[in-house]
């Protein structure tokens, strides 16, 4: 019996983030891995990159990242990226 | 390029800086005695937000739907070079920023408020300010981020060594506006953290200051002679340098024949942030081993463009009165034992390099003799 495993809405969501907020040109948010990295190799997104990333997440999510450090951290990975928001979004904000 | 071989050195005849401290010697005063002009302030100003280390001079708001606030700051740095003796063809002046009146193109873009449009592009900035202090329409206007001062200190000195100019008067200019402190607050390096420059912690920051300066440069006569200035752009990334910090090397490579002999003590950039500190303070103790390495940043706040005079006036200052401030705002343990975290005398010394680095990769060193 095949099983198929449900895809996770918050990282689906965070791809969709990516590539929109981005403009990535040939890259679909199916493509991305949840474990590729996001900054420097992977996707190879650079710190303007991040910090539009970053504006974007915080309000969508309503979260605060504090400095440069935690937004690396936060952005290691689209599962990273999604771990990280969930320790600090109201649940309310999450995507169902 | 550098010009190292002039038998006949540019000097700083005059030269003087104002920050939220005062002038020169009150803010060479306050750094010795390790006070930190920066603040916790919203980071939008009158319009609120998270609190962040700003440094603004005394009374000022950061309100960018009001006409420059900055303007008689202005006026009492340059209160001796008021009038039309400036801004001519063999008196030039040499206008920095990084900024200028961005806030004001920024607040235009808002409210459309005409009144803003003088302010808001970098001529109109500088045509204004070279208005109100009388100067002629003989200047020029230069800017690289963060070495825009040492850029026109650069050009400025090498007008007057080809001697096309008599003395030229170099002006550095950089106020704080919403727009400004809401970008570095976007990119997580201004938070709510006091800068450490050059301290190894979990996490960096920096401080925005408001800061201008100026410096009158001479071929002839009395002052502090420059023995040598670099830029050097590494065209790695445009907001990252390059992470082996060869950067730092390259731009003191054709420096490095003219400090042989010298006893230095080093003026860093020291902003704060984890990985252009560790970068610059580890290169300096590989090139200068014995060279002590101070930032005043984590008191001042970063002045941008504006830094490189600002704080060579203050390196100035401490010549004269002999002793050294060190890194305030920082406490061990440090990322290499050459960083200064406490004022030290400079009497032993005999020339001061200033170093300044930029988004870009961009770096500018400024070497001075103390005689």
């Amino acid at each position: 019996m095949k099983i198929f495993r449900m895809a996770d809405p918050l990282t689906t969501r965070l791809k969709h983030i990516i590539v929109d907020t981005l403009r990535l040109e040939g890259v679909k948010p199916e493509e991305i891995k949840d474990d590729e990295p996001l900054i420097g190799t992977g996707l190879a997104l650079d710190s303007i990159d991040a910090l539009e990333l970053v504006v974007k997440l915080e309000k969508e999510f309503g979260i605060k990242i504090g400095s440069s450090e935690e937004s690396k951290q936060a952005l290691s990975s689209v599962a990273g990226l999604a771990a990280f928001i969930r320790q600090r979004a109201d649940a309310s904000k999450l995507p169902v | 390029m550098p010009r190292l071989a002039d038998p006949n050195p540019i000097k700083v005849a005059d030269c003087g800086c104002i920050t939220p401290f005062g002038g020169a010697g009150a803010t060479l005063a306050a750094l010795l005695r390790g006070e930190r002009a920066l603040q916790p302030v919203p980071v939008g100003g009158i319009a609120g937000g998270d609190l962040v280390p700003l440094a603004l001079l005394p009374g000022r708001d950061i309100d960018e739907t009001a006409l420059p606030s900055w303007g008689p700051a202005m006026k009492r740095l340059l209160a001796k070079h008021i009038g039309p003796q400036w801004g001519t063809a063999k008196r030039p002046v040499f206008f920095t920023s990084s900024n200028f009146g961005v806030g004001h193109l920024h607040a235009y873009g808002r409210t459309r408020d005409e009144k803003h449009l003088t302010f808001g592009s970098p001529y109109g900035c500088v045509d204004w300010l070279r208005r109100e202090l009388g100067w002629g329409e003989n200047f020029a206007i230069f800017s690289h981020a963060c070495v825009s001062a040492h850029l026109g200190l650069v050009h400025a000195s090498r007008v007057v060594s080809a001697g096309l100019a008599d003395e030229a008067l170099v002006v550095t200019f950089d106020f704080i506006s919403p727009f400004v402190s809401g970008g570095f607050h976007a990119l997580k390096i201004l938070n709510a953290d006091f800068p450490a420059p050059y301290m190894n912690r979990a996490t960096g920051s920096i401080g925005l200051g408001d800061g201008a300066a100026y410096a009158v440069l001479k071929r002839d006569g009395d002052g502090f002679k420059i023995l040598g200035q670099n830029l050097h752009n590494e065209m790695y990334h445009f907001t990252a340098n390059q992470p082996d910090g060869l950067g730092f090397t390259a731009c003191l490579a054709p420096l490095m024949e003219k400090t042989k002999g010298l006893r230095l003590w080093v003026k860093g950039h020291g902003t704060g942030t984890l990985d252009a500190g560790r970068m610059e303070s580890t290169r300096m103790a590989e090139i200068f081993p014995s060279s002590p390495l101070t930032g005043w940043k984590g008191s001042l706040g970063h002045t941008l463009g504006s830094c490189g005079l600002v704080e060579l006036a203050i390196a100035i200052e401490a010549i004269r009165a002999g002793r050294t401030p060190g890194t305030v705002g920082s406490s061990a343990p440090a990322f290499t034992p050459n960083v200064a975290l406490e004022p030290f005398s400079n009497r032993e010394f005999n020339a001061v390099l200033c170093a300044s680095n930029a988004f870009g990769g961009a770096h500018a060193a400024l070497l001075l003799a103390h005689d």
